[in-house]
């Protein structure tokens, strides 16, 4: 299992969070914490998530299927950050 | 204009062009089918959703636009959930759309209330949920665009009654122009110089190659490179099954040669398609020396299964014209033409004759495919008779052959075969289907007697399951658990019954007999036809690479493994 923590522009459109849940789910994707926030963009939400992938699955392969759910707008790695942030 | 969100639905369907729609009507979605009525779309009404559903499917593939079916709430609703999941496995460009209770009472369990979106989020490209009847026609114009641009796909329109009875006003939906990724120059090249350097280089050919409207391009790609071509079952057609370029289809009932050419090749070129398991058989054993350049139009496909070395987001068109562009001269591919020349010589594909005397469903196939020809369209079921029509069938042109790969949905064939003579009306359209099959969705020949639809229908009668039975044969001692039919016992009677759902049915159980009955059944143009072909029932599907096996055991017949005894 490896962790990553990614935060993730969500159109506000209803149906938009339900669908990266179930694509959690679906592929096997463990969901360690997950919160959604308005975004600074009225017609956007964030979405930060920290999950765990399973031996084999890699986050570049998480990302490009969570890019192609029709209402996110973007997705961004930020296991690094968080590492530079806990280790400060 | 001044309608109601019914209006505006049946208005905007006509203004993106769906000519279409297979459906049953139903309390939700009634409001919808009181306009249609007096609109210039053609409304096929099916006898069971999943018909309508896989309808849509065989529409989409036989005319290369997007297919239209429509059910009411709730069961209506949930019975379009295998077709969603089918569509969605194969990429096939679909639009559901489905009645929903009033929005006042959504969530409160209503008559007939099923959350459809929730339900079909996993199998669905995208889904919408209408709550402003001012929105339908950009939500379908949006819907037909997102089903048939990028990565094909089915999406759900979910309309509450009240929304389709709310007073409206009509705009037109702008029809926006598709865009296709661009491609990478340097990924290009570095593709052309692979390719270039390679000296046992397959072209490994997917479902996206006809997706993508791409058999032309890959036609004058092969020729200039020289290059061996197999094409995956979703890709059947792609590539002329008389080029001799063509190995046939590799995975686990493939050819020895395109199964040896992607085990031993140096180089994979990978298009339009996803490294599926029955293709790459135990994946760290598939193509063990071969470096990998995957094009798709979907960038999460690309190096899911098997790393790319070199990745191209494209559409397959756009890549193999680029491909052509820079490829200059021919590598020397003797040696490789060589090796794989002398299996496709020694390894034909080729059947026995049953022991007990019935008749081979490999040759009613294989007769099928000369008297029909390469202009008909060909669907199937999903079993043994599926791999036979994969296999058997000499396919010419993308668009020829439609079925069910990866999701392998069992009574396909019909509907799809309905759809694809609805969508194709001027051109021979054959199921070729299993008797297990054929009882889970028959119903449809009913809407196609009614509705003026005359597909035919080859029952390959082998009194059973015979997909299981084969493995029940191989791996489970010959224990036969719960796979008889009793269709060779006439339960039920296919020729009764197709004379019941308003068909001609025949029979044939003789190799003399298979010609001129099929000869008869294309005589019959004012309704279909269903054949039975009672054939022998211990027929297996081979070459065969077992599941949970490597390729390099593909079996051309039981027990004698080319690959594997070649190592030595
Ligand atoms: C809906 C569905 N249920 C079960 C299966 C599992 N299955 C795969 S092939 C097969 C047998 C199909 O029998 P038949 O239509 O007679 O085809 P045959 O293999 O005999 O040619 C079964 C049960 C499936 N693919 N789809
Ligand atoms: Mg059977």
């Amino acid at each position: 299992m490896t962790r990553h923590s990614l935060s993730l522009l969500l159109r506000n459109e209803p149906g938009a969070l339900a669908r990266i849940v179930v694509l959690f789910s679906s592929r096997g994707v463990d969901v360690e914490s997950l919160s959604l926030a308005p975004a600074e963009r009225g017609d956007l939400s964030r979405l930060d998530v920290v999950v765990e992938l399973q031996p084999g699955r890699t986050i570049v392969q998480l990302i490009k299927q969570l890019g192609r759910v029709v209402d996110v707008k973007s997705v961004v790695d930020r296991t690094h950050d968080e590492a530079i942030e806990l280790g400060a | 204009m001044d309608t109601t969100g019914a209006g505006a639905l049946i208005k905007a369907l006509e203004d993106v062009g769906c000519e279409v729609i297979f459906g049953m009507p139903g309390g939700a979605i009634l409001p919808a089918y009181d306009p249609l009525f007096d609109s210039k779309i053609r409304h096929v009404l099916v006898r069971h959703e999943q018909g309508a559903g896989h309808a849509a499917q065989g529409y989409a593939q036989a005319t290369g636009r997007v297919g239209v079916c429509m059910a009411t709430s709730g069961p209506g609703a949930t019975n379009l959930v295998t077709p969603l999941a089918d569509a969605y496995m194969d990429s096939v460009p679909i639009v559901a759309i489905t009645g929903q209770v009033a929005r006042s009472v959504i969530g409160t369990d209503a008559f007939q209330e099923a959350d459809i979106r929730s339900i079909t989020l996993p199998i669905t490209k995208h889904s919408f949920q209408v709550h402003d009847p001012a929105d339908i026609p950009r939500v379908i114009a949006e819907a037909f665009l997102l089903a048939s641009t990028g990565r094909p796909g089915p999406v759900l329109v979910d309309l509450p009654k009240d929304v389709l009875a709310t007073a409206t006003t009509y705009t037109p939906p702008k029809l926006a122009t598709p865009s296709r990724p661009v491609l990478s120059p340097v990924q290009i090249r570095n593709a052309a110089q692979l390719i270039g350097s390679s000296k046992r280089p397959v072209f490994y050919i997917g479902g996206g190659v006809i997706r993508s409207g791409a058999a032309q391009e890959l036609h004058k790609l092969a020729e200039k490179t020289g290059i061996p071509v197999v094409t995956t079952l979703m890709a059947r057609g792609a590539f002329p099954d008389s080029h001799p370029l063509h190995l046939g289809m590799p995975g686990m009932h493939g050819t020895v040669p395109a199964v040896a050419a992607l085990q031993r090749a140096d180089l994979l070129i990978a298009l339009g398609t996803r490294f599926d398991d029955r293709v790459t058989g135990l994946l760290p054993e598939f193509a063990p020396h071969a470096a990998v350049i995957h094009a798709d139009i979907d960038p999460a496909e690309i190096s899911k299964n098997r790393k790319a070395d070199v990745g191209i987001v494209g559409d397959c068109r756009d890549v193999m014209a680029a491909l052509s562009a820079v490829i200059t001269r021919k590598t020397d591919l003797t040696d490789w033409w060589n090796y794989l020349g002398g299996l496709r010589a020694t390894y034909p594909l080729g059947y026995d004759w049953p022991a007990d005397g019935m008749l081979a469903p490999q040759y009613v196939i294989e007769r099928l495919s000369r008297l029909a020809g390469p202009e008909a369209i060909y669907t199937a079921g999903v079993g043994q008779h599926q791999m036979w029509a994969a296999q058997y069938v000499k396919y010419e042109r993308p668009g020829s052959f439609i079925n069910s790969g990866g999701a392998g949905t069992m009574g396909f064939a019909v509907p799809a075969a309905m759809g694809a003579q609805a969508g194709a009306p001027d051109r021979t359209v054959w199921a070729i289907d299993g008797d297990g099959c054929f009882q889970m969705t028959n119903q449809e020949l009913a809407t196609c007697a009614a509705e003026g639809i005359p597909i035919k229908v080859a029952i390959i009668n082998n009194g059973n399951l015979g997909m299981v039975r084969q493995w029940q044969t191989l791996f489970y001692e010959g224990r036969y658990s719960n796979t008889r039919l009793g269709t060779h016992q006439r339960h039920p009677d296919f020729v009764k019954l197709a004379d019941a759902l308003g068909c001609v049915g025949l029979r044939c159980d003789s190799q003399s007999e298979v010609d001129g009955t099929i000869l008869e059944a294309m005589a019959v143009h004012d309704r279909p036809v269903v054949v039975d072909f009672v054939v022998g029932q211990d027929a297996q599907v081979w070459p065969m690479v077992a599941a949970g096996t490597g390729n390099d055991e593909v079996m051309a017949a039981r027990g004698i493994r080319p690959l594997f005894d070649e190592e030595e």
